[in-house]
């Protein structure tokens, strides 16, 4: 991926290490050779990578910090003025390895910025590493799925098709008349229309499409249906009494989404 | 009046070792964290030398190096970069960064890759500055 294309040319690497991994403990202290270890074993592979965009004229930085993880994660987007945090972890076994390490909902809560949760396996097994070549944006066009837009079109240059789709509740379509069920199609459908045309004006490849059911169960099948590499939801900037009780879009696709998950939040809360 | 080398590391631990070794070849250790800091220390201090690592938050040797290099007053303060990142890294990163536009530099004036032995360290610094 030309990382350029999309604006992106300074990464910071940050490896957290654990407060409980080198804690004092009865009758050996603190673990100074545990962290020497842990730092050093962090810096190998930081190396590997920072010389890699080295030599592409990109800018790097790293950080090896101790302590808790979510809150190492924001204060270091802060301090460095992030524009994008890219989360994930490898896992010890094959099925947890397709799903998110539990910081990831934490970092997605606090989080400023746009938050890529990575998973880097397909379900297939396979390597995920063209997470922007199809995006499936899931969008209720709220304030946060505008921000989506608008970061998505930042980035059109790594984009290769971009899939947009909006998830109609049945409930929605509950008593209603054939008339109206058509009219609630029509309408979402002129909107849908609206998004993927302000794409293919910016040059980017689109395409829309209407789903109706559950809005978790829809988007997964729209995943699957289109090949997806990667889902893009918008988010509300803080947690809602809401959200916690009936779950939210983006906590679930954290969660249980076997595809990268990009999440963007509102300027403002909804 | 001893001669002045800014050591500019994220590593507390090289920090103080760089210092010692400042110190013992006779000269004045001044010190950075970050890149950032270490193009402030050399404005305002105008160190006779500056020992450089490359990765480093904030700003890195290769961003700090270059605008070392290409600002008329500073440029001509000799550099030693000490990291563990690769001489030919380092110097790929500046070729790729000036074909996108930017000022040629010229190469460092040692290049020591890490871990290095303090007399090693001792012996570039005794070469360069006498």
């Amino acid at each position: 991926m030309d990382l350029r294309k999309a604006g992106f040319n300074h990464f910071v690497f940050l490896h957290v290490i654990k407060r409980e991994e080198v804690a004092l403990r009865r009758g050996v202290g603190y673990l100074k050779e545990e962290e020497v270890k842990l730092r050093e074993m962090a810096n190998v592979r930081f190396i590997d990578w920072a010389e890699s965009l080295y030599e592409q004229g990109m800018e790097v930085g790293a950080y090896v910090s101790i302590g808790d993880p979510v809150n190492k994660i924001v204060d270091t987007a802060k301090e460095e003025d992030v524009h994008l945090i890219v989360t994930g972890r490898h896992r010890k076994t094959k099925l947890l390895e397709l799903l998110a390490c539990p910081e990831a909902i934490g970092v997605v809560r606090r989080a400023p910025v746009p938050v890529l949760v990575y998973k880097y396996m397909l379900p297939s097994g396979k390597i995920n590493d063209k997470p922007f070549e199809r995006p499936l944006f899931a969008t209720d066009f709220s304030s946060a799925s505008d921000r989506a837009i608008s970061y998505l079109l930042q980035i059109k240059n790594v984009i290769g098709k971009l899939e947009i789709i909006h998830v109609v509740s049945e409930t929605q379509l509950k008593d209603t008349s054939t008339l109206s069920v058509q009219r609630v199609r029509k309408e979402y459908r002129k909107k849908l229309e609206r998004i993927r045309n302000m794409f293919m004006d910016a040059g980017l490849q689109a395409d829309s499409h209407l789903y109706v059911g559950n809005l978790e169960e829809q988007v997964q099948k729209a995943t699957e249906e289109r090949g997806a590499s990667m889902v893009v939801v918008g988010k509300t900037s803080k947690k809602t009494v809401k959200e916690d009780l009936l779950g939210s879009l983006p906590k679930k696709l954290v969660e249980e989404s076997l595809l990268p998950v990009l999440l963007i939040p509102s300027e403002v809360d909804d | 009046m001893a001669k002045k080398v800014l050591c500019v590391d994220d590593d507390p631990a090289v920090v103080v070792a760089m210092e010692t070794v400042v110190e013992e070849s006779g000269y004045t250790p001044l010190t950075a964290p970050n890149g950032e800091e270490g193009l402030r220390k050399v404005r305002a201090e105008k160190p006779d030398l500056v020992i450089l690592d490359v990765l480093m938050p904030k700003q890195s040797g290769i961003k700090m190096y270059r605008e070392l290099k290409t600002d008329q007053e500073l440029k001509q303060i000799p550099v030693v970069i000490h990291s563990g990142i690769a001489r030919r890294t380092f110097l790929r990163s500046q070729e790729a960064l000036t074909e996108f536009g930017d000022e040629p530099v010229a190469e460092p004036e040692e290049y020591l890759e890490k871990p290095v032995e303090p007399e090693e360290i001792a012996e570039t610094l005794k070469r360069i500055l006498g």
